[in-house]
């Protein structure tokens, strides 16, 4: 009896060595001689199924390696992805947006492409020269996004209005949101979202304003134009011709247009497939281009993502390689199929255009040419929430467009200033 | 055990022999755990303290620098203005001890039917997942199409924007904070309220005491060291209060930087704008409040907790 | 021996251990006043629907379309009734596979943490050594501490162990627990010494104490601190939602954060969700409701 006490607690204290060890063994080991493991990190579910068949062409065409793509959700998506590098753990290749593109290139976290026979002329100047740092390229351009107004054709009829077309001004969306909301029945004209790429910063730049200085390094905050663009969509909310702040906070206003209760929406081309396959008014969508503002331009905000190679990966040749096959014509062509976003390869994005039978989505190519570039700096994270922060103040009518935005050139030119 | 009583009378062995054999065991014992303990808890608290001296790059990268990341993290609004958040959100997570010290008692009276399943059912949220809880809790509080605020225009009151009216949503999530945990308290008390002899009750209903009166006068100050133990256990949870407000408070909430708690903040330091030092500093500053309070917890216990 | 004890033990509910339950004498079977009775119904119907109210909202909802989640007035029976959201659920989230992680990662971090913590809480209730006291401590302090703080340091911990995005790396750091094992030694220290001491006298060693007089006595402390393990790891957000890389090793509590990523927002998706992935807990507390609340009910006591 004595003995078995003895056996059963050696048993059991073996166990728990033997699977410290296997823990511990597990971790040196990591699969030497099997196929080469490339991590692609996304934060897009709906580009996933794409993308795996991009990847899986890519694995066709190099035997030994395995693509394995993760994808996290867009909210924790920079704070992992820091952490991991941080770490030293991080994916071989990952989507970069504009926002944070610098923060990466500047401090050595990205792998140059220069050397792997990427051309620069397949891709809009534009991202070229976004993801561009120091005279190298740093990510391989994957798609691009503007700004359109989607609208409801069936709130614009019950409202007797004509529906939206290109040379539309501010004066003519002010009106037809006017005149559609009705929120005693939860019907809203459009919506004042407080994401500066889908609204604000378009209204600025339309009013002949700047977020920020060219060379990145002041606000553009403290200007009349900029004001203007501001109160632009604090008068929506104003008037009610837009749900408060608030309201947007609970209900998506993506949501209530795709429910068929909004009737314009100011939101990116990635957006298109979404909704003019979403159930209540997939019949009614139509896209026009941005209203004309007081500057007599209709300008877009114009941003992309990049594909990306880890300047740590463990196996950086190929994840070069891969970073550009995945931006590459193929891959591209695979993309644009899905109607998800715009493939930045020259010459594949008219298939993404006729994917989208539903709208008339060549405004979001023609938005290009008269679009500007997301403003970015070097550290653009770090100023950002600031903005939002004092922006949302101002929708909510905290305070008033005047002191909040003077405060927020202030406090944006000293985060500039440390940089 | 006839057997093992014959033996007593064998010489002991000294306790130096004894101890000396016995630490070999203790080592056995404590040390799997303790090394665990001392690498994934201790030595993260060594090296918090140290960071939060530290200037961290974004991407690593060390720097010795002093004091100033708790010059930085004080120089700021933003920590007043989660320290108050968070004492907020602590003291009306403390109202919700009486509330379980009345529903205990309630449950425990004698000729009740159904006293599991009420038990059940005030246990329900303890075993529900936070993100679940927060889902549907924001359900619930949407301004536009939630059933409470519906259900105030259906009486002709206005809505309220709970979870994006700076103060008004600590407050509801709060109240969120102590419908998830009321269970937990409520069981204690019950644990509690059987310690309590019968004799006493019944002593007092012979006086004349009504079911109110015996409450007051006999349970509350009998259930007292259970109370205490509840509010230093309340104040600790609730001072680093996080997933709550991170899956109620939206990025684009117009309330959310005005509705941060200390370890929100940390987060925010820490995770979103990548100042390690700074975050570091801040979960110290946390540290010692949270020691303050449950030190002054424990000095005011002389003046209303009677022990027996 | 250890078949007497344990008999012996067996049936005393785990909150009597330090003060006997008040001795049982039948409670003077006291004929209730109706009038407070109907009080207390009333109070406890009134306090139960409060926290009933929103899983039957839930429940509702879930079954309910798209439009009809979130109209306006607001539908209180779903109509039309569909089960379409549960169906987009499985659509949507690899849902078996981050049940079967959130399972794994579960039975990993009790198993551990009920064995380890249980030596450790005896080794600390019973032997005797130098700087135990401060090593206990020191220990201690830990549960004063924010859990955000060792966030960081555990991360580059399961880095240098190479387990990143692994259930082992994930499990890792909660196979130990401060508080597990101040919650044992509290409970070992209130066992008495005799048959200890009288099993040390017929010869046996410390293992075989342990083993088989000590733990079978323990048994309302282990059942105890299995089952709040496996709730705080059912429930366990953050720290999986910083180590997991992928759904490979994602469990439920982060993977149903897929679901409000998606571009339209689909309220009676996220209550599917958020049933289906609380659903086993739930059912896990129904069946085993005494045992949970005889355990929440020790860790007050001893807590």
């Amino acid at each position: 009896m004595q003995s078995r006490a003895l056996r059963s607690g050696a048993v059991a204290l073996g166990a728990a060595m033997v699977a410290a060890l296997a823990l511990a063994g597990c971790s040196s080991g990591g699969g030497q001689d099997g196929p080469t493991t490339l991590n692609y990190t996304i934060w897009d579910q709906n580009q996933e199924p794409a993308l795996r068949e991009a990847a899986d062409e890519f694995e066709n065409q190099n035997p030994n390696v395995d693509v394995e793509i993760t994808v996290i959700p867009s909210k924790d998506y920079w704070t992992k992805i820091q952490t991991q590098m941080s770490a030293g753990t991080g994916p071989d290749v990952f989507w970069v947006n504009g926002p944070n593109f610098q923060l990466y290139a500047s401090n050595g976290q990205l792998a140059p492409l220069d050397d792997t026979g990427i051309e620069a002329g397949d891709y809009p100047e534009s991202l070229i020269d976004l993801y561009t740092y120091d005279g190298s390229l740093f990510g391989a351009p994957k798609d691009f996004d503007t700004i359109g107004v989607y609208y409801n054709k069936a709130l614009f009829d019950a409202a007797g209005l004509e529906y939206p077309a290109a040379g539309w001004t501010w004066a003519d969306f002010q009106n037809a949101a006017q005149k559609i909301s009705d929120p005693a029945n939860g019907v809203y004209g459009t919506a004042a979202a407080p994401y500066g790429q889908m609204t604000y910063y378009n209204t600025i730049l339309q009013a002949g304003g700047e977020i920020i200085s060219e060379d990145g390094t002041t606000s553009g905050y403290d200007t009349p134009e900029a004001a203007e663009g501001v109160q632009f969509w604090a008068d929506l909310i104003e008037n009610g011709s837009s749900p408060t702040l608030q309201q947007i906070t609970d209900t998506w206003p993506g949501d209530t247009f795709s429910s068929g209760k909004m009737g314009m929406f100011l939101d990116g081309s990635w957006a298109a497939g979404t909704y003019s396959s979403a159930e209540a008014i997939a019949d009614v969508i139509g896209v026009a281009p941005l209203p004309i503002g007081p500057s007599g331009e209709n300008t877009s905000v114009v941003h992309g993502l990049a594909n990306a190679a880890s300047a740590k990966s463990e196996n950086l040749e190929m994840a070069k390689k891969l970073a550009v096959f995945l931006s590459g014509e193929e891959a591209a062509g695979i993309q644009a199929k899905t109607a998800t976003v715009i493939p930045a390869f020259n010459g594949t994005q008219q298939a993404w255009v006729d994917a989208l039978t539903a709208i008339d989505a060549q405004i979001f190519l023609d938005a290009v040419e008269t679009g500007a570039p997301l403003p970015i700096s070097k550290n653009t994270t770090a100023w950002v929430p600031v903005e939002e922060d004092y922006i949302k103040q101002i929708l909510s009518g905290q305070i008033d467009t005047e002191t909040g935005l003077k405060d927020l050139a202030g406090e944006m030119n000293d985060l500039l200033a440390e940089e | 055990m006839a057997r093992l009583r014959g033996r007593e009378a064998a010489p002991r062995r000294t306790a130096a022999q004894l101890s000396r054999g016995r630490a070999w065991w203790a080592l056995l014992f404590i040390g799997p755990a303790g090394l665990g303990l001392a690498v994934f808890y201790l030595w993260p608290i060594i090296r918090g303290i140290y960071l939060s001296f530290q200037d961290v790059g974004p991407f690593g990268g060390e720097t010795f620098v002093g004091i100033d990341n708790f010059i930085e993290v004080f120089a700021e609004p933003d920590l007043g203005r989660a320290l108050l958040n968070t004492l907020l959100y602590a003291a009306i997570c403390l109202i919700g001890i009486p509330v379980a010290m009345i529903v205990a008692v309630l449950i425990n009276t004698k000729g009740l039917k159904g006293r599991g399943l009420f038990r059940v059912l005030f246990f329900l949220p303890v075993v529900t997942m936070p993100v679940a809880v927060a889902l549907v809790w924001r359900l619930l509080l949407n301004v536009d199409y939630g059933v409470l605020n519906l259900s105030l225009r259906a009486i002709g009151l206005p809505g309220v924007a709970w979870l994006s009216t700076p103060v008004v949503n600590m407050v509801v999530i709060a109240i969120v904070g102590i419908w998830m945990g009321l269970g937990t308290q409520i069981i204690i008390f019950t644990a509690g309220l059987q310690g309590i002899p019968d004799t006493l009750i019944e002593a007092a209903e012979l006086d004349g005491a009504g079911p109110v009166r015996r409450f007051v006068s006999v349970i509350v100050p009998l259930l007292s060291p259970t109370t205490f133990l509840l509010s230093v256990l309340s104040v600790i949870a609730s001072m680093q209060v996080f997933d709550l407000i991170f899956l109620m408070i939206d990025p684009n909430n117009p309330a959310q930087s005005q509705s941060q708690s200390l370890v929100s903040l940390f987060y925010a330091k820490g995770f979103l704008q990548h100042d390690l030092g700074a975050a570091a500093a801040i979960a110290c500053v946390l540290l010692a409040i949270i020691l303050v309070l449950s030190a002054i917890q424990f000095r005011l216990q002389r003046r209303w907790v009677h022990y027996e | 021996m250890s078949e007497s004890t344990s008999v012996m033990t067996r049936e005393r509910a785990p909150v009597a251990v330090r003060e006997p339950a008040p001795v049982t004498t039948p409670r003077r079977a006291r004929r209730a006043p109706g009038k407070p009775l109907t009080w207390v119904y009333a109070l406890l119907i009134l306090g139960s629907a409060v926290m009933v109210f929103p899983f039957i909202w839930e429940v509702l909802t879930s079954l309910k379309t798209l439009s009809g989640a979130s109209s306006v007035p607001p539908q209180i029976l779903p109509d039309p009734f569909t089960t379409r959201a549960y169906t987009k659920v499985f659509d949507t989230l690899p849902f078996w596979n981050l049940l079967g992680n959130s399972i794994l990662l579960t039975v990993i971090r009790t198993l551990g943490q009920v064995l380890l913590c249980t030596m450790a809480g005896y080794g600390f209730a019973r032997f005797h050594f130098r700087g135990k006291n401060v090593l206990f401590i020191g220990f201690l302090a830990v549960l004063m501490v924010p859990g955000q703080l060792f966030l960081l340091p555990q991360y580059e911990i399961i880095r240098e162990l190479g387990l990143l995005g692994t259930i082992p790396g994930i499990a890792l750091p909660g196979l130990f627990s401060v508080f597990g094992t101040f919650l044992l030694r509290q409970f070992f220290q209130t066992l008495p010494m005799e048959l200890e001491e009288a099993a040390r006298l017929d010869g046996a060693n410390e293992w075989q104490i342990f083993w088989r007089v000590m733990l079978p006595l323990a048994k309302p402390g282990i059942i105890a601190l299995t089952l709040l393990t496996a709730l705080w790891s059912w429930n366990d957000f953050l720290w999986p939602l910083v180590v997991s890389g992928s759904v490979t090793s994602m469990p439920l509590s982060v993977g149903l954060s897929l679901l409000t990523d998606l571009r339209l927002r689909d309220d009676a998706l996220l209550m599917a969700g958020a049933l289906l992935s609380s659903l086993p807990m739930i059912v896990v507390f129904l069946v085993l409701q005494r045992q949970f609340i005889q355990g929440i009910a020790f860790t007050g006591t001893k807590g």
